[in-house]
């Protein structure tokens, strides 16, 4: 136990290490900050779902409807007596408002107008779920999918085989009514590419650069401080680099944690998910291009956040293994970082080098770097060409696997090296 | 001379050469590879290409008004040619469509002629009718090149006016199309990536290498003493300069693939889609990205070889560095490379921009051999 805290306090000692940390730490917040001109707008969806259920039903739509003819008149009553003006909408209100208008009302009154129009356009939204869903097909999608990739043969029959699955999937959500729950409207705030895409992705490459640094620290640390002679003639000897194993994770735990609580706790503190945390992730809110996020499972934006930052630390952890591995083989830091990039960016390149007609387009985007790349898709049915109920899960067991061999063999290896 | 040589030999080992290949075709196929595989990118692009051929080949590298004219008559042989070709077809007159002015007023509603235009423009391909949609644009820029030119004057500062009241009597801007400027752009960038992360893999060993194998206290006591950090530097200089020049000689004649050389001598400004604040070549301008490359890799040249002075290992080494390399791919490129002649930039911005970053660079270099001129290495 001793030893593994000495050897965690090599990376956590190091200046560079803590300096790029929060130089990382730093940036996240400031990613917040920029997108952050809209969460004044946030609480209008928080609202609804505080008011009427995160469920949409047709009672409450009507409910709605009904509060929201009450305020409406409230708006007619000062516009009346402002301008000698009513209107049918807040929306109407505002598509004639000019800037000579726009000075005869207080801040406060065009605010209050304004959240009225942005519950117009939830209630607006709402009303059509059925109308816009029952106009997605998913077999289209997937020819169509076929067709923007270019696939034919193997790859093309697979694919359609598992949008058929995917179509099923559909079908289910609709009949739980999963789509069918108040959310952040998509198009107009991007909430989950804000929180998944924009935020995510930037903490995953910087997560992994500090994991890959530090671990290689660890692991080299006493063949490049020229101590390998003695260390490992201790009585500890080799075994020395089980310790430093574990050491590397811990340190990989303690940086990732680190990094992703600090950006999440700013970023939940600056935007309100009070009411929503148990709203749906496939919610057709949730919609931003032109395809609404659709997961596999059921699963509420809370369960879905725990689920992400769940397997972005089992990724973490398993980024930590691979670099032992490479850094045990390599027995030099420099090569080993550079080694670590070189695996990573092939297999992010990988898929593209295989033939548009047979299965390998699937088989090889069943790598770490696919899936971390593309986090706001994680758990997804509505994922491109990787439209696998298990993809997640298939592709951490394929990495722990090929880990798990490449241990074996540089720890067998190491073992017996001359290490003079 | 001897020591530069033999420190030379120890910065181009085989291990570092082997790393830069292979850093360098990950890069080509991440990065570069798009720009050349596929040039043009498709239709109009393959059309944009020929026409400015075609341009080029008749009429120079500027257009008289008599050239323009010439260029319109083309324009409506072509459209001629369509005709006939439409009027030719039974499948055109079946839907109702007689002439080209018919074809390009298809009301997409009807659903016989849509589809017949999506079989003949996207499945058959036929030349000439992608060919007249780019010949239409040109004619178009050609047109009203003097409004957007009036809109330019308009926002410019008095300085920017001033460059464009020069442009704007050669008459010669927004006339070209600009496909293969900007392919050169996009292709330029990614190879001065390539190159700065070259630099850095090859040169961040310098001294830390001598520094981990203690080799420095032997090194010190000679007669040459302290001095050879210079020899140092002065090889890992000689060797950036090898390694940049032979990457752009591996990475222009890939580019020679693209097959661009007709355009070398027209001027810049005469392409479509910007002002430049220098009237130069294309040619030309290849010259000066070029020349911005060797001064960018001078500058990681000198930070790697600083920072393998200072850090006290390998991983703090890649650490410090990363901040760096980020901070130039990400915006630091775009201006330094991508609109190093853009008149939308005040034109001290990039110039001083280069001047800052090796000014610094040196100072941080004499800062660092003064340093370790007076360093107590034992301690």
């Amino acid at each position: 136990m001793q030893i593994v805290k000495f050897e965690c306090k090599k990376a956590l000692t190091s200046p560079i290490i803590l300096f790029l940390l929060l130089l990382f730490t730093a940036y996240n917040i400031l990613i917040v900050s920029n997108s952050s001109d809209f969460n004044k707008e946030l609480h209008v969806a928080n609202d609804v779902a505080n008011s009427y259920g995160v469920e949409i039903t047709d009672e409450t739509l009507l409910k709605m409807e009904k509060d929201l003819q009450e305020e409406l008149t409230h708006l007619n009553n000062i516009t009346e007596e402002k301008a000698g003006q009513s209107f049918s909408s807040a929306g109407e209100f505002f598509s004639q408002l000019t800037y000579e208008r726009q000075e005869k009302y207080s801040e406060d009154q065009l605010d209050s107008f304004y959240t009225i129009y942005l519950k117009e356009m939830y209630l607006d939204t709402a009303k059509h779920i059925d109308e816009s869903y029952q106009k997605i097909d998913i077999k289209e999608l997937g020819e169509n999918n076929i067709q923007n990739y270019g696939l034919s043969g193997a790859a093309s029959e697979s694919l359609s085989k598992q949008y058929e699955k995917f179509g099923n999937r559909f079908d289910e959500m609709k009949r739980n009514m999963e789509h069918k729950r108040w959310f952040f409207a998509g198009k107009v705030y991007s909430m989950h590419s804000q929180l998944f895409k924009q935020l995510f992705l930037p903490i995953i490459f910087e997560s992994i650069i500090l994991i890959v640094l530090s671990t290689a620290l660890i692991t080299n640390y006493e063949f490049e401080n020229k101590a390998h002679l003695v260390t490992y003639a201790t009585k500890r000897g080799r075994r020395l680099m089980v310790d430093k194993l574990v050491a590397s994770l811990a340190v990989s735990t303690i940086l990732s944690v680190v990094l992703l609580a600090v950006a999440l706790i700013v970023y939940f503190k600056v935007f309100d998910y009070t009411h929503l945390w148990h709203s749906s992730i496939s919610s057709a809110f949730n919609w931003e291009t032109n395809f609404p996020y659709v997961s596999w499972w059921e699963m509420s934006f809370l369960q879905y956040l725990v689920g992400a930052i769940a397997l972005f630390y089992i990724c973490m952890l398993l980024f930590s293994c691979s670099t032992f591995a490479i850094a045990v083989l390599l027995k030099n830091s420099y090569f080993t970082f550079f080694g670590f990039i070189a695996i990573f960016t092939i297999l992010f390149m990988l898929q593209g080098f295989m033939p548009k007609s047979s299965n390998l387009i699937f088989v090889t985007g069943f790598n770490l770097t696919s899936l971390v790349l593309n986090p706001h898709q994680w758990f997804m049915a509505s994922n491109g060409l990787l439209v696998f109920k298990y993809y997640e899960v298939i592709t951490v067991l394929v990495a722990v696997v090929v880990i798990t061999i490449l241990f074996v063999f540089v720890m067998k290896r190491f073992n017996k090296q001359d290490i003079v | 001379m001897r020591i530069v040589l033999q420190e030379l030999k120890k910065i181009l080992n085989w291990k570092i050469g082997l790393l830069l290949v292979l850093a360098n075709a990950i890069l080509y196929f991440l990065l570069i590879s798009y720009h050349i595989e596929h040039f043009p990118n498709g239709r109009p692009a393959l059309d944009s290409y020929r026409i400015g051929i075609e341009m080029v080949e008749k009429y120079g590298v500027s257009m008289s008004e008599g050239e323009k004219a010439d260029f319109k008559e083309t324009y409506e042989q072509r459209l001629k040619d369509a005709d006939e070709y439409i009027q030719s077809r039974v499948d055109f007159s079946s839907v109702g469509i007689h002439s080209y002015q018919d074809f390009q007023d298809i009301n997409y509603e009807n659903q016989e002629q849509a589809e017949l235009r999506n079989k003949v423009v996207f499945e058959e391909n036929v030349d000439l009718f992608w060919e007249l949609q780019e010949r239409e644009r040109l004619i178009e820029f050609q047109n009203e090149n003097d409004i957007i030119m009036a809109n330019e004057m308009e926002r410019g500062s008095s300085q920017q006016v001033a460059t464009l009241e020069e442009i704007k009597a050669t008459g010669n801007y927004y006339i070209y199309p600009e496909l293969v400027f900007y392919n050169y752009k996009d292709f330029i960038v990614n190879v001065a990536i390539a190159i700065i992360v070259s630099v850095v893999l090859l040169l961040s060993p310098v001294f830390i290498r001598d520094r981990s194998l203690r080799l420095v206290d032997l090194q010190y006591t000679t007669r040459v003493g302290r001095n050879i950090f210079k020899r140092k530097m002065i090889a890992g200089l000689l060797a950036m300069f090898m390694v940049i020049t032979a990457l752009l000689a591996i990475y222009f004649s890939i580019y020679s693939l693209n097959n661009t050389g007709m355009f070398f001598s027209s001027p810049i400004n005469s392409f479509i889609g910007g002002f430049h604040w220098y009237d130069i070549t294309f040619f030309q301008y290849i010259v000066l990205t070029v020349l911005a490359i060797y001064f960018l890799g001078f500058v990681f040249a000198l930070l790697a070889m600083i920072f393998s002075n200072l850090m006290p290992n390998f991983v703090a080494l890649v650490g410090i560095q990363i901040p760096f390399i980020i901070a130039m791919i990400g915006p630091g490129i775009s201006y330094l490379i991508y609109q190093i002649t853009a008149l939308d930039l005040s034109q001290w911005l990039v110039p001083s921009g280069y001047v800052l970053i090796i000014v610094i660079g040196s100072m941080f270099m004499l800062f660092v051999w003064r340093r370790e001129r007076t360093l107590d290495i034992v301690h």
